[in-house]
């Protein structure tokens, strides 16, 4: 069906908008992380200014001040990830492969536990790793972000699973496999692509969590978003830092949400949505 | 044989067995600590151990000395309205894409780039927009004559909560549009031309085929939404620590404020286990209704 010129020319109107909208505040706060501290709040806004990498030298170079926490948010999303892998993928191959009668009821537990409250969890245990002398170890925040990549892991890797032919993996068996040879030898690799996507959303929510770091890390361990939030402690203008070390932060999200493409609907959705 | 039939048959529940006691060691502590504490009295600040048991005080506690039920009238406010305004607004950006125009799939990766951030980074980037001098969004709507409080946006006990409503829709509403989307590009041609066929245009075709078609998809990426507003916390630290007074606290915002800033833990325990309770109620009626008839 051919679209009249003047009505294809709205719809690209609305979408511009639509585009302004979205990407202006990030492209704002892009510009901060260039702009002088002069500039950061020029009343009316400047639009035009001077870009300087003073804020990213600061804050990442000399002295650096937030490169630890840089490398604290890797460590914690990586573990996070990684720790979650061999009970997610157990799981979601189980959940897809057998029948079992308490099916419903466990996967509904789980989507129970992601959609909960993070703050409820998080009180009794600070002061369990308080009493523990653990709070302020990376182990303390990678376990109990297993509360929410576990749960997420299993549901998203049992769509994936749930698209292997179970066929081929049956045929196997007829040719005298084991289940475990079938599973490691035919699923898994034809999984894969799965498991990696997984792994990548469950990095990005690690990597963006702040309420269990916020509590659970202390200074030589806080995360990136935990180490900005700290600049609103301080007085004096220090938006040019918030603004580089935000803009760090938002980099390996946005990078991998690009690789995702077409897998992002199913990842928000937890699975339910396959896209 | 009957040995490896029986082992067969225990095999699911072998490979689900670590997750389940994972998750349990994970929950079972916390849920535990805060029914036996909820029946405690325990600030922190005066005691690095709880003292004795005091009933249901705490449960009372919450209500008295916490603005409980404005945190979960502002937590209920924001997460109707924001689910509300986030799922037409995608529908309508969703409505856009599915011309496919030329771009469509260039605009679709760009437009996703608000829900990729961290809600706090969110949370930094309206922070900015809204400061009282200088901030863009501040000054964008001097200019069109909107009466912006003289304490800013977030100082007001008027605008405080539509302002962490609007950072939400602004980072949550491409999440919509680009499932909505998917939804929109999985109905089947053949439908829309018997409709067409039958006369069905505009608004008649959207009620009657688009929407329906869609509904399945719509009903849960509404759940999670609802559900994720409903836990608020991120975008409350950041932008207006729940001021002021109590016009933009959350229930997730009041629990941290009652454990984690005043340290009454007795207090906050009630306050958990009955937000436990809030929780699995709204969970258990949403998934029931997204989940009908679902193939597991």
């Amino acid at each position: 069906m051919r679209m009249p010129l003047h009505r294809k020319v709205l719809i690209y109107l609305a979408i511009l908008l639509v585009l302004i909208f979205f990407l202006g505040p990030i492209y704002w706060f892009w510009a901060l992380s260039l702009r002088s501290p002069t500039s950061a709040f020029a009343s009316p806004p400047e639009f035009f200014f001077e870009p300087t990498l003073n804020a990213f030298i600061y804050t990442f170079v000399n002295p650096g001040v937030n490169r630890p926490q840089l490398v604290s948010s890797l460590i914690v999303a990586s573990g996070a990830t990684l720790l979650n892998l061999p009970f997610s993928v157990t799981a979601a191959y189980a959940l897809s492969r057998f029948r079992m009668r308490a099916k419903q009821f466990l996967m509904m537990w789980y989507i129970s536990l992601l959609m909960a409250p993070p703050i409820v969890f998080l009180i009794p245990y600070f002061i369990l790793m308080s009493s523990l002398k653990l709070r302020g170890t990376y182990p303390s925040m990678i376990i109990i972000a297993q509360t929410i990549t576990i749960p997420f892991s299993i549901w998203l890797l049992k769509s994936f699973f749930d698209e292997v032919p179970i066929d081929i993996e049956e045929a196997a068996q007829v040719d005298g496999a084991s289940w475990h040879q079938a599973l490691t030898r035919i699923t898994l690799p034809l999984a894969l692509p799965g498991i990696i996507v997984t792994s990548m959303f469950a990095f990005v929510f690690t990597w963006n969590n702040v309420i269990f770091p916020l509590v659970l890390s202390n200074q030589s361990t806080a995360t990136l978003p935990v180490g900005t939030l700290n600049y609103f402690a301080t007085t004096g203008a220090t938006w040019n830092f918030i603004a580089a070390t935000a803009v760090v932060t938002m980099l390996p999200p946005m990078i991998i949400f690009l690789v995702l493409g077409r897998y992002i609907v199913r990842g928000l959705t937890f699975g339910a949505v396959k896209g | 044989m009957a040995g490896r039939l029986s082992s067969r048959r225990n095999l699911p529940y072998l490979l689900v067995l670590p997750s389940i006691l994972g998750l349990l060691a994970l929950i079972i502590y916390p849920i535990g600590f805060s029914l036996v504490n909820s029946f405690r009295q325990w600030n922190l600040q005066t005691s690095p151990v709880p003292l004795g048991f005091v009933g249901f005080l705490n449960y009372q506690m919450v209500f008295q000395t916490t603005p409980f039920l404005d945190s979960l009238r502002n937590t209920l406010i924001l997460s109707v309205a924001g689910t509300f305004i986030e799922f037409w607004f995608g529908m309508g950006i969703a409505l856009l894409l599915a011309t496919q125009l030329k771009g469509t799939n260039a605009v679709r990766a760009l437009l996703i780039m608000p829900t990729t951030i961290a809600p706090i980074v969110a949370g930094f980037l309206f922070r900015y927009m809204y400061y009282e001098k200088g901030g863009l969004l501040t000054w964008l709507l001097t200019q069109v004559g909107f009466p912006v409080p003289p304490q800013g946006l977030l100082g007001s006990s008027t605008t405080a909560l539509a302002s962490i409503a609007l950072a939400d829709i602004w980072q949550w509403t491409p999440f919509f549009a680009i499932v909505l989307y998917a939804g929109l590009l999985s109905i089947p041609e053949d439908i829309k031309e018997a409709a067409i066929v039958d006369g069905a245009t505009g608004l008649r075709m959207f009620a009657w085929i688009t929407l329906p078609s869609i509904s399945r998809t719509a009903i849960i990426v509404v759940m999670i939404r609802f559900m994720q507003l409903f836990n608020m916390f991120d975008l409350v630290l950041v932008l207006t620590r729940g001021g002021p007074g109590t016009a933009s606290r959350t229930l997730s915002y009041n629990l941290y404020q009652e454990g984690l800033v005043n340290y009454n833990i007795g207090v906050a325990a009630a306050m958990t286990w009955l937000i436990v309770i809030i929780v699995t109620i709204l969970i258990n009626v949403y998934a029931r209704v997204a989940f009908r008839g679902w193939e597991w």
